[in-house]
């Protein structure tokens, strides 16, 4: 058999099984921190008052203790949501929840794929191309509506963004790749 | 003629990989832990800095109700995961002795962590006083009253067992890896969809 031609459960083009891999295992890595961003907008959005005015900090000892926090740290943990919300422009957590509820389902795809292409299905580089070419326009468009925000989600989200950015340009165009030498030593 | 003995070595080679592999339920039930545990571990280190609660401050209420809500239901996953690979066992992957065995122990002290992880964080929950609603429908009873002391003991083997199972899941995961680079058949086994 040649090593170029894709076999269901057997031996086929060693690219697809190291695509795959990485696909798998950053998958869950995402699935996690799209999982827990979504989260996170929901959470600001819901348990913020309307007013976006925040009250001091409540630092009771016991508290403290359990926790392990100074009391300039209790007071930090508020300051750092009221710098979240005032930096943030009032279309960003619809949009970053949205963004993040794609990337969630997105990420759990890139496993599915990345099983399939270790598997050798035939329908599993054109489906890498799909999932990990979504994946690098959401992280564009996260990408896009950080650089419109303060610079305060800046300094949160753009350098993290741009890593996934980059990750998954080159997980799409390794499949591409891949994908027409498979087809050239086949033809 | 040819076609037919093709379509058969072809069927062969299937239930082959079949008998090699774990049950689809195996598969499917190992992936759903791999992005709890992960998820668990991306959404406390954010929830642990928000705003101490108190009647004004309520960003760690759903959080943590959904954090406990995963890790228990982690545990009914754990246990479904062992029931079906004690009732399908998948021929072993043919690889070096000491691989095996080394892969055996990570998956033993694996299951420990994960285990150990979750009743440790439900104590620390039942000794805090504050409740847990099991995804926000049944009212779980507190195994334990309200102490301070147990909280903080169990908070941290929490805390302990959690960093030692992100270690032994990064052996784990090191396994797999350097299997599929190789792609010498093992990691095909977890993948059966």
């Amino acid at each position: 058999m040649s090593s170029a031609t894709p076999q269901p459960g057997g031996a086929g083009p060693a690219w697809q099984s190291w695509l795959g891999i990485v696909a798998i295992v950053l998958g869950v890595l995402l699935a996690a921190t799209h999982g827990t961003e979504w989260m996170k907008q929901r959470v600001l959005i819901n348990a913020t008052p309307a007013d976006g005015h925040l009250p001091a900090a409540e630092c009771p000892e016991d508290e403290l203790i359990e926790e392990g926090l100074s009391v300039a740290e209790c007071e930090q943990l508020v300051s750092n949501v009221r710098s979240q919300v005032v930096s943030a422009p009032p279309w960003f957590p619809g949009l970053q929840s949205m963004l993040a509820a794609v990337g969630t389902v997105l990420a759990i795809l890139s496993i599915g794929v990345g099983a399939g292409l270790i598997e050798r299905r035939g329908w599993a580089p054109g489906a890498a191309i799909g999932v990990f070419g979504a994946l690098t326009l959401v992280d564009a468009a996260s990408f896009v509506a950080a650089v419109n925000t303060g610079p305060i989600l800046r300094d949160v989200y753009l350098w993290n963004v741009l890593l996934w950015f980059f990750v998954h340009l080159m997980m799409t165009l390794g499949a591409a790749a891949g994908r027409a030498s498979t087809a050239a030593a086949a033809s | 003629m040819r076609h037919e003995s093709e379509a058969v070595a072809a069927n062969d080679s299937e239930t082959e990989h079949a008998k090699a592999g774990y049950s689809r339920t195996a598969v499917i039930v190992h992936w759903l832990i791999a992005v709890s545990i992960f998820f668990l571990f991306a959404s406390s280190w954010w929830m642990l800095a928000l705003p101490l609660p108190s009647d004004v401050f309520t960003y760690r209420e759903f959080p943590f109700q959904l954090h406990k809500n995963v890790g228990i239901t982690l545990v009914v996953l754990l246990a479904i995961l062992l029931y079906v690979r004690a009732r399908h066992r998948p021929a072993p992957p043919g690889v070096r002795p000491w691989m095996q065995r080394l892969a055996v122990v990570d998956h033993v002290v694996l299951y420990g962590l994960i285990l150990a992880a979750c009743v440790s964080g439900y104590m620390s929950s039942s000794y805090s006083g504050w409740g847990t609603t099991l995804w926000w429908i049944v009212e779980l009873p507190n195994w334990g009253y309200e102490n301070e002391e147990l909280n903080v003991l169990f908070s941290d083997i929490h805390l302990w067992t959690c960093w030692a199972l992100l270690a032994v899941a990064a052996v784990h995961i090191s396994g797999a890896v350097y299997h599929a680079f190789r792609d010498d058949g093992v990691v095909r086994r977890m993948l059966r969809i």
